[in-house]
This record gives structure tokens, sequence and C-alpha cells, in this order.
């Protein structure tokens, strides 16, 4: 098994888990520095996890809701512990989000398999704060929070995403896994200028950086990993590696088998470029 | 407003779109868990189930890529898995388990939600139906038969398309795509499995060849078909003795 070694100051490169990627790897072994995957992967398809034969994996999660207010059960952060353990992951990077909530007639919680950008308030963002000192107790790395994407005014938010994330941060002293699409996203739909919002995030407290592609349909912009990044997106990228440098860059073009390997190829050379200069 | 409560009723209604549809209709039945109907972009709550119904599909890439890149340069992802995942909540079914059961649900529910009147969405039902006959046929190993009556060597799949889905599938993998290039035309085409699944044929017919591959069946006879024929002659001959046709 490989792991992920001693931060020796570079920044690490590498790929979301899909489709692509165990062939990619096999073919290419020196052209990324590790995996990312889906605790929720490795929970339903535990073979998934043999990629670390070849080469680290970090470890993701989206099944925590740690913004809201309906906790995962035991079983589930002990299973994840247990990964995060297996796996040997530096951090745990998770969603800024909520995925399970409360009924609104039965008895049983609502739970959705992806995660839901939450109200933006100072009520969620306490909220945050007490389910992370429950849910850090788990584990022996960091938590990191990955900004979500927003794709509508979620009803009672006073605070907007810049606003939200930069409290989280300050209340929680938490790193951030900055998605940069997602970012991208969250400013097109609510009509702000990423350029100008991203400086004014606490870019001194990222670890990690997600890239992927985006579409806009039906008057919104999505988050789309079967998709290549925009310029944009590597423009706000340059932005935050002129300011800091993050432990690790991912790029998460895990949707499609059928996703380019010349432009996999490319993508990731344009960020090793933009890391070295 | 109580942000648990906010995120009780975006979970609902992401999990049910139908829910969304009522609140639509009878916002006071929104306002009745103690929040203001207004705050809801109900519209974007029903798209963004739309992209995790999207999302669920990826398993389907394998088999559906110029499905996927067609419905993605056409933009109707988010329109085309709204509606599927709506649906779905109205049915209270579940997505099938495999990736061969939600093909065939998917297929299901355009025939019925299509609107043929629409270029973008004929050309999406030749695209998906044509992927759909190439991955069943892949997957399946023909049984030999052994019948006296014509029948077909191997499995066959036959569909009448308002065009060429080989030519959609060329244009789709340019930089980019115009359905208005894509040229109408009836084409019938026969998917083919001679009994290897690794050499699919996809034969192009006329429409009397068409329809006579449809009506072997290894139980109509060779003489059935010579009846057939001789029907299909004594029509012709009927038509042109009343004039309304010339036999030449």
């Amino acid at each position: 098994m490989k792991y992920v070694t001693a931060n020796s100051g570079a920044v690490a490169v590498g790929l979301a888990f899909g489709p692509i990627v165990p062939e990619f790897v096999s073919a290419n072994p020196d052209l990324i520095d590790y995996v990312e995957i889906p605790f929720e992967q490795l929970r339903h398809s535990p073979e998934a996890g043999s990629i670390q034969e070849t080469v680290p994996v970090i470890l993701h999660c989206a099944s925590m809701s740690v913004a809201g207010f309906v906790p995962p059960d035991d079983g589930t952060m002990k299973a994840i512990e247990r990964e995060a353990e297996r796996t040997r992951t530096p951090w745990i990077g998770e969603h800024l989000a909520f995925i399970t909530a409360d009924a609104i007639e039965e008895d049983q919680p609502t739970s959705l398999t992806y995660t839901v950008c939450p109200q933006m308030s100072e009520e969620t963002v306490e909220r945050v704060a007490i389910n992370l000192a429950t849910l850090q107790q788990y584990f022996n790395v960091p938590l990191i929070l990955e900004n979500s994407p927003q794709y509508f005014d979620v009803p009672g938010s006073s605070l907007s995403m810049v606003e939200f994330v930069s409290a989280v941060v300050e209340r929680c002293d938490v790193g951030l896994l900055l998605d940069l699409t997602h970012f991208l996203i969250s400013m097109l739909n609510t009509k702000r200028d990423p350029v100008s919002e991203i400086e004014r995030l606490p870019l001194e407290k990222v670890v990690e950086v997600h890239i992927s592609g985006l579409n806009v349909q039906s008057g919104i912009a999505w988050d789309d990993h079967a998709l290549p990044a925009p310029p944009v997106v590597f423009d706000l990228f340059e932005r935050v590696m002129a300011r800091v440098r993050p432990k690790a860059v991912t790029l998460e073009y895990n949707w499609s088998p059928q996703f380019p390997e010349s432009m996999l190829v490319r993508h990731i050379d344009r960020v090793h470029e933009i890391v070295r200069n | 407003m109580i942000a648990s409560r906010v995120h009780a009723i975006v979970a609902a209604g992401l999990e049910n779109p139908e829910l969304l549809a009522r609140w639509k209709q009878e916002p006071e039945s929104l306002g009745a868990y103690g929040v203001d109907p207004s705050a809801f972009d109900l519209d974007a709550i029903w798209k963004f189930a739309g992209l995790s119904a999207k999302v669920k599909h990826n398993g389907l890439r394998f088999d559906l890529p110029l499905t996927f890149r067609f419905l993605s340069v056409c933009r109707l992802e988010i329109e085309v898995f709204g509606a599927y995942a709506a649906h779905k909540a109205k049915a209270r079914t579940r997505y099938a388990l495999t990736v061969e059961g939600r093909i065939v649900e998917l297929v299901d529910f355009l025939r019925d939600w299509l609107d043929f009147d629409k270029r973008e969405h004929e050309l999406l039902w030749d695209v998906i139906r044509h992927e759909t006959a190439l991955a069943q046929l892949r997957k399946r190993t023909p049984v030999v038969k052994k019948s006296r009556a014509p029948h077909v060597v191997g499995e066959i799949m036959l569909y009448e398309m308002t065009c060429d889905p080989r030519v959609v599938g060329e244009l789709l993998r340019e930089k980019s795509f115009d359905p208005d290039r894509v040229q109408r035309c009836v084409v019938h085409l026969c998917y083919w499995n001679p009994g290897d699944p690794q050499d699919i044929r996809i034969l192009e017919l006329d429409e009397l060849g068409y329809h006579l591959l449809s009506l072997v069946d290894g139980k109509r006879s060779l003489a059935d078909f010579k009846r057939i024929s001789k029907k299909l002659m004594s029509a012709l001959n009927e038509l042109g003795s009343v004039g309304v046709i010339s036999l030449g």
C-alpha cells in the first residue's frame, strides 16, 4: 500500500477517483501524487480501495452533514474512522453542507445521497462549530471543510457564501478545502464578482483545492465533473496560488468514462505550471 | 427562519419533487410548516433534484456516451432529469439497481415524456435508442434457434429513426454541435447480434426489408410469407384495376 508522505512543502497534485482513474494511473504512474476517494465509495465498493496499491489516497467524505441538524449515526462515523486509519489519509475533506435533515411529516429524517448548501446564517455557523467538535473526536487527522456550490438562495440566509465560509473558518479554526468550481458557481448564481470575492476568503486556511467543470442550464450554473474546467477556474487558481500554497490540488473529472486522457494530462500540466510559477 | 426547518423542507422537496409541485400550486401547504413560502425558490430546487438524478445515472455513461454528450451540448440534462426525478417521485418508485435496468427505465420514461415536435427531442430519442440497442445486444449471447420457419440468426432490434444516429455521433465528436446540421430522413436500422456479442452489426434497410424483417418471428412459415406476397400482389393488382396506381 502507498501512503501520502509527510508534507515536504511541495504542492501535491491528484485526481478524484472515477472510472478513468485506475487505467490512467497505471499508464501514467508518475503524473499524479495521490487519488482522492470518497468514503461512501469505499463503503459500498471496497474493491475501489485497491487503487492504493498503486498510488496514495486522500479520503473525502459526504456523510457527516457538518452543517446539518441531524448527526450521522455512530456506525457511519466509526466506518469513516476505520477508513481514515486504513488509508492513512493526511486529512479528511468534508462538505460544508448537510446531507440529512429532519423529516417534515414522517418519523425518519430525510437522507439524501448528495450534499446541499445549508442556510448561511449565524445559527448554522454555531451548529457547524458544535458538530465539528463532536466529529473531530473520531479522527487523528484534521477534518477540513469544502465550500458548497450555491444553486439557489437558501431561505433565512443572512450571510453571503464568502461571509459564511469566513465565519465558519474563524469560529472553528478549521482548514478549508477550496472548491474553485463550487466557488465560481456560487458567484455566478448569486451574481457576484468571483475575482474580488475570492480575495475576501480566508485563503491562508486553504489546505486543498478542487478543480472541475461546470455548465449553465435552465438559467443556473451547475457542477459538472464530466466537463473540463474552463479557463476562468484556472485564473482563480492562479490568484489563490499567488497568496497561499495549499498542500494538494485535486482535479475532479470523475463522472465520465469518456473524459479525454489528453485533456486530463493537459490540465495536470497546467496545474503543475501554475504551482511552479 | 429556523435553519433546521429550512433544511427539512429543502431536503423533503429534493427527495420528493412532487411536493415541490404541490407547494407551487398551494403555497399555503408550504406555509403550514411555519415558513414564508415566497422565500423558497421551488423551481431552482426542482432543477437541483434534476442534477442529483443526473449524477445518479453517471453509471450509464459507459453504455450511453453519445446520449449524455447530446444532453450536455443541447443543455437538456437538467430539464430531462428534473422531469425524470419528478416522474419517479410521483410513481413512488426508486431507480433500478442495475445499469441495464436504469437504461430501460429511462428509455421508457422518455418515450412518454419527449415532445416529438421538438427536433432536439426527436434526435435524443434516436440517439438513446441507437446506443441502447448496441448496449443491450453487446451484453447478450443469443440462443441458437432451430426452426423450420424463417427465423432470425442471432438477435435483432429494429428501429425507425428520424436521422442516422451514426451521423449524429460523428457530429457530436466535433468541437461544437448544431442539431440543425443533422439531416432529417427516415432511416430503418436493424441492430444485429449474429451470435457474437463482440460483433454487433448495423444494417440499413429499405422500408420493405424493415417491415418484412419485423414479420420474421420463427413462427410464420415460408408458405405464410408466400401468401403474404400473393396478397401483396393481389392488392397491388386491385389498386391498379381501380386505376389509382399504374403497374407500369
